[in-house]
């Protein structure tokens, strides 16, 4: 246990440190790099503000994530019993994880409006070709000797699912969640960056990259994504731990 | 009580031909045990005959009834070779699953898995998760989820092979006392002859693929079976009967 806190804390620090010592010892020039202490400082003189776009962002990424998680429980069940539709489907999913999504941020803005809709509706485009993945593969990993015990007693589609194939899921679900934190928080922090709304730290951060003093704005408004972040995967794992303890990952390791 | 009446049954996948027309006629309440070299078949007659798979010429009744209809009134229990047990069901919970699915087909005298998890002295681990088990433990809540349907007719597919020999002596015990005079059918897939003989009224040995009955040997030994029954002259004669039907077989 001891571990586990006193390892990550060990290593943030060492890292923020040299970050700190090389662009003081080096004098990085203010628009490039600011050190993570004048970053912080301007977190907590603006805590108010910061807090209150962090909510906006928790929100849009949040929304955008659990929308992505709902649509692909449903497709990804459909696409795991039933292989036609897992190779129509699949082709579409991999255009959509691969296609560069800032290219096209500013085309969801213009269709969808200012505020949350764009933000949502990225967010679950971004996340959902993963999870469906997840899901599909989730479902598929169960034992066919333990899907025929249940065939053996005439378990309807909708048991199997639920008894079943969801549970074998939740493993890669999780993981996948892991992952897609980031990309949630990254989408939300872009799209309220090329919204007309000025809400979001993603806003923050445009109005500072567009300003000549704003490095320090900019550089807190990075560091409240990565609070943002790992408190999104902190909470994640607590919750992994507990809907999961059955599951041999979240044994202890020896060692 | 369930009897199996199997009248020139066949089954082929493309080419292969798994099962020779085969004749067979299971009495209602009496334990069965096929044995045979490995991929001659047998699962695949056990599927038949559990209504998983369609027999592809011939016909099969469980009790008169089609095996589908048999299976889906509940009336065919299985233990397949792995426990199959859910991870993230606790003990309890994986004893009661096959009571927990087609919940309105459930038998009014379904056995209480509980009861039977303290019979088979798993009692103390009700609420532990599969992973905390041994084989022999996982096995017998494979056994007890079987049991509590209380159906008719038990299909058992070499349950005990992946135990050690004390786990598999144990669970052979068990099994007698567990299915004794209860008046279910059992058909027991095993490549064990002592297994085979210390269980059965009567073992069956099949050709290699595809399957036919080259031997019906009846097990004449008392019942209840004692614990010892491994020692007596007897049961060593019925090996080396069915053993010799076995490697015959496979000339």
């Amino acid at each position: 246990m001891t571990r586990r806190i006193i390892a990550p804390l060990v290593g943030i620090t060492v890292f923020l440190g040299l970050w700190e010592m090389l662009v003081r010892a080096f004098d990085v020039r203010k628009f490039i790099l600011r050190p993570p202490s004048v970053a912080v400082r301007h977190l907590w003189n603006f805590r108010g503000d910061f807090a209150s776009a962090a909510w906006i962002t928790i929100q849009h990424a949040g929304f955008g994530l659990a929308l992505a998680l709902s649509i692909s429980l449903v497709v990804g069940a459909a696409m795991a019993s039933s292989p036609f539709l897992e190779h129509a489907v699949q082709p579409v999913l991999t255009l959509v994880q691969v296609a560069p999504w800032f290219a096209y941020v500013t085309s969801i803005v213009l269709w969808l409006g200012a505020g949350n809709p764009p933000a949502v509706f990225l967010v679950t485009l971004v996340c959902t070709p993963a999870f469906v993945f997840a899901t599909v593969d989730g479902m598929r990993s169960v034992e066919p000797a333990t899907l025929e015990l249940l065939h053996s007693v005439d378990a309807t589609r909708w048991e199997v699912m639920r008894r079943l194939r969801l549970p074998a899921a939740a493993p890669t679900l999780f993981t996948t969640a892991r992952f897609s934190i980031g990309l949630a928080l990254a989408a939300a922090y872009y799209v309220e960056g090329a919204n007309f709304s000025n809400e979001g730290i993603g806003a923050i951060g445009r109005r500072a990259a567009t300003q000549p003093s704003g490095s320090d704005a900019l550089w807190a408004a990075v560091f409240a994504m990565a609070i943002l972040g790992v408190t999104g995967l902190l909470v994640l794992s607590i919750i992994q731990r507990t809907a999961l303890h059955w599951h041999a990952a979240q044994r202890s390791q020896p060692g | 009580m369930s009897r199996i009446v199997v009248s020139d049954l066949t089954k082929v996948y493309g080419d292969l031909d798994v099962i020779d027309p085969l004749t067979l006629d299971i009495a209602s309440g009496s334990f069965v045990s096929l044995i045979g070299p490995s991929g001659c078949g047998k699962t695949t007659l056990m599927r038949v005959i559990a209504g998983l798979e369609p027999a592809s010429g011939g016909k099969v009744t469980v009790d008169g009834a089609q095996p589908a209809d048999a299976r889906s009134h509940k009336r065919v229990a299985m233990v397949p070779q792995q426990p199959g047990l859910l991870p993230w069901r606790t003990v309890k919970g994986n004893a009661r699953l096959l009571l927990d699915v087609n919940r309105r087909v459930n038998p009014a005298d379904a056995a209480d898995p509980v009861e039977l998890l303290r019979e088979v002295g798993l009692g103390q681990f009700l609420a532990a998760f599969p992973h905390e088990l041994s084989g022999g433990m996982q096995q017998r809540v494979a056994l007890v989820r079987a049991l509590a349907l209380n159906a008719p007719l038990l299909v058992m597919d070499e349950p005990f092979a992946s135990l050690d020999e004390i786990s598999r002596a144990e669970m052979r015990g068990l099994l007698n006392h567990l299915v004794e005079g209860k008046g279910v059918t059992v058909l027991f897939i095993t490549h064990s002859i002592a297994e085979a003989v210390a269980l059965s009224d009567r073992v069956l040995v099949s050709s290699p693929r595809p399957s036919r009955i080259i031997a019906d040997i009846t097990i004449d030994l008392p019942r209840p079976r004692a614990a010892d029954v491994e020692d007596d002259p007897r049961f060593v004669a019925l090996c080396a009967d069915v053993r010799h039907s076995l490697h015959g077989g496979m000339r």
